[in-house]
């Protein structure tokens, strides 16, 4: 048989015991520095006042991806590995100046259109990991609500702007052999 | 225990005798109350259609499928990297815990075995799930008692353990953080640290809640011998986790069944309760989040070295044949049945979610039961709407 708690008989009421936690945390709140000192409960809330005080979201945070135009050759992995298909590409084969002297030019893809349309996005990172390109990156970034639903697709050039907002990747914990990348800047 | 299952029979006997008496002179009748799909009270889309006979209930039924998403036969058309962002949203608010059993189910069909950092840090991240969901049931159940102060404690605790996820994984609710083979990332540096402090918040808020609900006279008045499941109903219900082991069935899969994660490398307990009422309930969840700061604790002590990723195809396609793998979520077991044949998509993907059949036992449960504790019982049994429609 399994042992059964046993309850000792309370030295003074449950509710009274209750009301107590209730006013002490009430006391921590507003009273941060104790209860001579002038209230600050802005200070002993868990709570931000949002739009004046901002949190810093974690460096991992999947807020906004963000592309790096320069690095994206058109693979269409991305748009092939999303789970509900938000990513557009289109592009056109170009030529571009050769890497060495006197090679011959190279044929690239060059980007006509990228959008994601974060009103479908599931923000699941999958198309971020598959990229072989280094061209995708996330970013804690969060703040692009939009009153009409179709200005959240996010062309080629906004996708571009978030890059600045992206953090170097964090070092990792002892014991770790997975090596840091580099974002590149 | 069956003493006070004969003495609710003869409590509901005894009121409807009453209840007959009465009718010689005044003519009451039956009326069915509807409750949901859309009310606060049964967090989310379930619909209880209940018979009344004045404050009983003579019949219950749950209905469920307001929010059914079909995830069985989305998962046919997904490849496994997909479907392990499907199954964050089953049990939303212990999203990590979803991936678990899929993930361990499709490495059981490839025969590749994650690194044992890469399991010490998944089942780190199972209960702190862990954590996250039951912190919020403990809260919860303040709330439908009419106790308003619990669930803001709640979510402010919460809070730490969402963020120290949000930390590992980049995302609070939804984590995608398990691959096959292993995991995506390692720790960031500092994360272990800070979680035994964050453990150490937990610990606090589980003494507050202690004061503020379990001592109360009033939190006792309506939930002990209210809603008694005995043992053997339970087992026949199919029940799982917190509610089976509040009716001292004491069956825990992290022990009974660990299949892949850490859990025999660390010195914990199983707690049960023999009462089975919605006290018990609460008891049995209230202690296990206990248990999981310890289990925590212990494992973030001893993070093996080395790789977090075996070595595993950059396309996966899981070799042909079946398995079923289940875990011991947050809200009891649940289950992947993965049928392969060798594609890049699972032939067949059997989901089974703790819930659901939670759930099921209603009909039995709310029979004879006074309105003001439907809910408090469907509190206490504590489901998750997206666990139940999947």
């Amino acid at each position: 048989m399994p042992d059964k708690p046993s309850f000792p008989k309370p030295q003074l009421p449950g509710v009274l015991k209750g009301l107590g936690v209730t006013l002490r945390t009430a006391k921590e709140t507003m009273f941060p520095d104790g209860l001579l000192r002038p209230p600050a409960p802005s200070r002993g809330a868990a709570t931000v006042q949002y739009p004046h005080e901002k949190e810093e979201p974690a460096p991992r945070a999947r807020g906004v991806i963000t592309l790096v135009e320069d690095n994206c050759t058109a693979c269409m992995l991305c748009a092939r590995e999303c789970p509900d298909w938000c990513i557009y590409i289109e592009a056109h084969k170009t030529l571009a100046p050769p890497r060495r002297e006197g090679g011959k030019p190279r044929q690239v893809n060059a980007l006509d259109r990228f959008d994601i349309d974060y009103s479908l996005c599931m923000y699941c990172g999958i198309c971020v990991e598959v990229c072989p390109f280094e061209a995708l990156f996330w970013s804690p970034e969060y703040e692009y609500s939009e009153p009409r639903i179709a200005d959240l697709l996010h062309d080629k050039e906004r996708l571009g702007e978030w890059f600045e907002t992206v953090p170097d990747f964090e070092t990792l914990e002892a014991g770790s052999e997975v090596k840091v990348k580099k974002v590149p800047r | 225990m069956t003493a006070v299952t004969d003495r609710q029979k003869l409590q509901y006997i005894a009121a409807r005798a009453a209840d007959a008496r009465v009718n010689v002179e005044l003519e009451t009748e039956g009326m069915t109350l509807n409750i949901g799909p859309q009310h606060p009270a049964t967090h989310g889309t379930l619909r209880i259609v209940a018979r009344l006979d004045g404050e009983q209930v003579i019949a219950a039924e749950p209905v469920a499928g307001y929010m059914h998403r079909g995830y069985e036969k989305l998962a046919e058309v997904r490849t496994y990297a997909q479907i392990t962002t499907l199954v964050n949203r089953i049990d939303w608010l212990g999203s990590f815990a979803n991936e678990v059993p899929f993930i361990l189910a499709a490495e059981r069909l490839m025969e590749v075995e994650a690194p044992p950092r890469a399991t010490w840090i998944r089942t780190i991240l199972f209960e702190m799930s862990r954590i996250a969901n039951i912190i919020l049931f403990l809260g919860d159940m303040g709330v439908q008692l009419g106790a308003i102060t619990p669930v803001f404690f709640a979510f402010r605790d919460r809070e730490y353990v969402l963020d120290q996820i949000e930390r590992v994984t980049g995302g609070r609710f939804h984590p995608n953080f398990d691959r096959i083979g292993g995991l995506k990332d390692d720790l960031p540096k500092g994360w272990l640290a800070d979680t035994a402090q964050v453990m150490e918040k937990v610990r606090t808020f589980c003494d507050e809640i202690e004061d503020l609900l379990m001592g109360s006279e009033v939190f006792q008045q309506r939930t002990r011998g209210i809603g008694i499941i005995p043992p053997d109903v339970a087992l026949q219900y199919g029940l799982s986790g917190a509610n089976a082991r509040a009716s001292g069935i004491d069956w825990d899969l992290r022990r009974d069944g660990c299949v892949g994660l850490a859990y025999p490398e660390v010195d914990w307990k199983v707690w049960t309760h023999p009462d089975g009422d919605s006290f018990a309930r609460f008891w049995v969840r209230l202690q296990e989040v206990r248990e999981a700061t310890r289990i925590i604790d212990q494992l973030v002590e001893g993070v093996p070295s080395g790789p977090i990723m075996a070595k595993v195809p950059r396309i996966i396609k899981v070799p042909a044949g079946e398995a079923w793998v289940s875990t011991e979520n947050p809200l009891g077991e649940m289950g992947y049945y993965v049928v392969s044949q060798g594609d890049l998509t699972p032939f067949r993907l059997k989901i089974r979610s703790a819930s659901f059949n939670n759930i099921s036992i209603t009909p039995w449960l709310l029979r004879g039961v006074y309105v003001p504790d439907i809910v408090t019982i469907l509190a206490s049994l504590y489901f998750i709407l997206g666990d139940i429609d999947r």
